[in-house]
């Protein structure tokens, strides 16, 4: 179903979109970041990417799986605590952020369903706005199969034509939120689906960084587990945690027991990200570490999106935002060391 | 002005010698417009080196890293690293002698000094070009950066877009060294502690909401911790199974562990693991800033050491780094130390 939005209205719609939290990316302290809109009146969707990726609405750092704790007879008790949110609009994903949603769904889904995950994703409305410019010089979806205007993974794609925008509802849950707001949509005409065309054929010329033939990396990586290559590549990483938890894609965590009061016992189970780059990750209970060093833990970051998740999935597990390549603070490259390992040996 | 060829020739000379291992300089990223640090074992390499003020990064955490490395090899090359030091990281070298982390053999220093300059922060210079989206960063001889952005290029004056931490600066010299670069111009800031004593001058109410907004930002990447020189523990306490675990430790031992600092990143849990680590650097800390440079959400944590840093000189007179010859704070005590904090 495709509309047309005039920019002035915009506000208009998320008014009329009663019963959900919609959240926007807002600039505060310098960083954008999304945040809870309540009238939406200041709202302009002119942003580079938010420093957190949407995925931490479905799939949040900290999740309660469950409380524990004992009767007054000393019974055990558990409460399976499955999260019950809000209808919830995500207005303003950038597509690389749309895609990743669907590589998590991979992972969250298929034999073993996950409900804390599924309750949340299905909650979830994903309002898209195509890159008419890349919103980071590190941008690099065209390289990971995906496009600056990929509707992978997104109810509605907004695409800016000046002073209204194309909208496309891609899924029903997208036409929903279109017949929200009624009569503020109108027909496109044909200029406008033509300016859409051009707009997006436009966006993706635009794209500066790029890996060029990443169809060879994946086998290549296969026979480079032992290679010094990681050695080297790595040792400038300070074994943060930087690359993986803004990483829209990775999906890594941990579960823990909090206890809150042992007399009488009280707590809750529960699961944060995790990452491959801590030490403690691999750590076994025998002391023995089987990733010890950091270079074996960069590679593990290159295998798992690029040759085991390519392997199982047939995807890349990467889409190309470039949040990992900016934020580093030793300028670890991502694009840089898939070159290499494409031109290895 | 330090001559970056200089630098390079004393960095060939000691690889081509083989009196270093390698030399941990800083080259041009790809990724970034900050400078990325390297490791040089190739002589012909040393040509990529730079000097400016995109060279942000403390390296005297890559000595720490060489130490960590050697411990793990069984035969390790004992030689010395050679390493580009500006003064803050040249007072992180003195910290880490004066805890006899390191030896001074360990290490060759190639000090360069920052003269009346320092380093850029990247984010004072995008507000100075306005949202315009900037691509290579140079400098001209006249202290100006040279920004390409898409409407041509802009020049600001470099001091206009220093780091903070360099505005409030107390060694833009070197203080230990093997070779030096540059002029020998000690500058003393005006207010060394501005930035803290704005933030001091308000009200616990209004810091305290300050700084619930602000901890509850953070993901736990643990960046901070991870690019400062002083937090080389092997242990540390926000680490759930990063103790010193051995073929002896039994189960009970490790389930009896106490988690001071849960996994969870709430706000409590957050202000836990900043406090800790604040009050950890009280007397180490050399403000070079990097805590709060690398953080991804932006959030202030050198306020933090920086009110300790503050509260040291205040109390005992006592600048971490400064003076290897002191015993470091909080190792001495003397019969005058002032007590009246101790209720």
């Amino acid at each position: 179903m495709d509309k047309i939005l005039e920019k002035k209205s915009l506000t208009n719609w998320l008014k009329k979109l009663t019963g959900y939290d919609v959240y926007a990316p807002v600039l505060k302290d310098d960083l954008w970041n999304y945040e809870i809109i309540s009238d939406g009146d200041n709202l302009e969707l002119d942003y580079l990417n938010t420093v957190q990726a949407p995925k931490k609405f479905i799939f949040p750092q900290v999740e309660n799986l469950l409380d524990f704790g004992s009767s007054d007879e000393g019974t055990p008790e558990i409460t399976e605590t499955l999260p019950q949110p809000n209808p919830t609009v995500i207005l303003g994903v950038r597509p690389c952020d749309g895609k990743a949603v669907i590589l998590q769904d991979l992972v969250f889904g298929g034999e073993f369903t996950d409900p804390y995950y599924w309750n949340r994703r299905n909650a979830t409305y994903l309002v898209g706005l195509t890159c008419n410019t890349p919103p980071s010089p590190n941008c690099f979806c065209t390289s990971v199969d995906g496009s600056p205007h990929s509707q992978e993974g997104l109810d509605i794609l907004l695409t800016d034509l000046g002073t209204k925008y194309f909208v496309e509802a891609l899924t029903d849950k997208g036409r929903k939120l279109v017949s929200a707001g009624q009569a503020l949509f109108k027909a496109p005409t044909a200029k406008d689906k033509k300016d859409l065309e051009q707009v997006k054929t436009g966006s993706e010329k635009k794209i500066k960084r790029q890996i060029k033939n990443l169809k060879k990396v994946p086998p290549k990586l296969k026979d480079m587990f032992d290679s010094p290559l990681w050695d080297e590549e790595a040792m400038s990483c300070l074994r943060c945690g930087i690359c993986t938890f803004l990483c829209p894609t990775c999906h890594c965590f941990d579960i823990s027991d909090e206890v809150t009061s042992s007399l009488p016992l009280k707590g809750h189970r529960i699961r944060t990200w995790d990452t491959c780059q801590f030490p403690d990750f691999t750590m076994h209970s025998s002391g023995h570490n089987p990733r010890p060093d950091k270079a074996s833990r960069l590679r593990q970051r290159m295998l798992h999106k690029f040759q085991y998740f390519v392997e199982i999935h047939k995807k890349y597990q990467c889409t190309g935002c470039g949040r990992c390549v900016s934020l580093c603070p030793v300028g670890i490259d991502i694009i840089e060391v898939l070159d290499k390992v494409r031109d290895y040996g | 002005m330090v001559n970056l060829d200089e630098l390079k020739k004393e960095a060939k000379r000691v690889l081509e010698d083989g009196k270093v291992k390698y030399v941990i300089g800083y080259v041009k990223s790809k990724a970034s417009n900050m400078a990325a640090p390297a490791f040089v074992t190739d002589p012909e390499e040393i040509e990529n080196l730079i000097w400016d003020p995109t060279c942000v990064q403390n390296l005297t955490k890559f000595i720490v890293d060489e130490k960590k490395r050697k411990a793990q090899q069984k035969k390790p090359d004992t030689r010395p690293v050679a390493v580009v030091s500006k003064g803050c990281d040249s007072r992180a070298i003195n910290v880490l002698l004066q805890e006899k982390y390191i030896e001074r053999d360990d290490v060759f220093i190639l000090g360069v000094a920052c003269e009346d300059l320092g380093v850029i922060d990247e984010k004072k210079l995008a507000q100075k070009l306005k949202g315009k989206r900037f691509g290579e960063l140079t400098f001209d001889d006249k202290k100006n950066v040279v920004a390409t952005t898409t409407d041509g290029t802009v020049k600001v004056p470099v001091k206009e877009v220093l780091a903070e931490r360099c505005v409030e600066c107390q060694a833009n010299t070197p203080l230990i060294y093997d070779v030096f670069l540059g002029e020998e111009d000690r500058r003393k800031p005006d207010a060394p502690f501005a930035s803290v004593e704005k933030m001091e001058s308000l009200s616990n109410k209004e810091r305290g909401a300050f700084w619930q907004e602000q901890l509850s930002k953070c993901v736990r990447c643990y960046a901070c911790r991870s690019t400062c020189p002083m937090c080389y523990c092997d242990e540390c306490v926000v680490d759930t199974i990063n103790f010193a675990v051995t073929p002896d430790t039994t189960a009970q031992e490790k389930a009896l562990r106490i988690k001071w600092i849960e996994r969870a990143s709430t706000k409590s849990e957050n202000f836990g693991y900043h406090l800790v680590r604040a009050i950890h650097l009280v007397g180490r800390c050399i403000d070079c800033g990097e805590c709060e440079r690398v953080c991804p959400l932006d959030i202030p944590i050198r306020f933090l050491n920086k009110k300790l840093e503050k509260t040291a000189k205040e109390l005992f007179d006592y600048e971490p780094g400064m003076d290897t010859e002191k015993p470091a704070l909080v190792a001495s005590f003397k019969d005058e130390d002032p007590e009246e904090f101790i209720r």
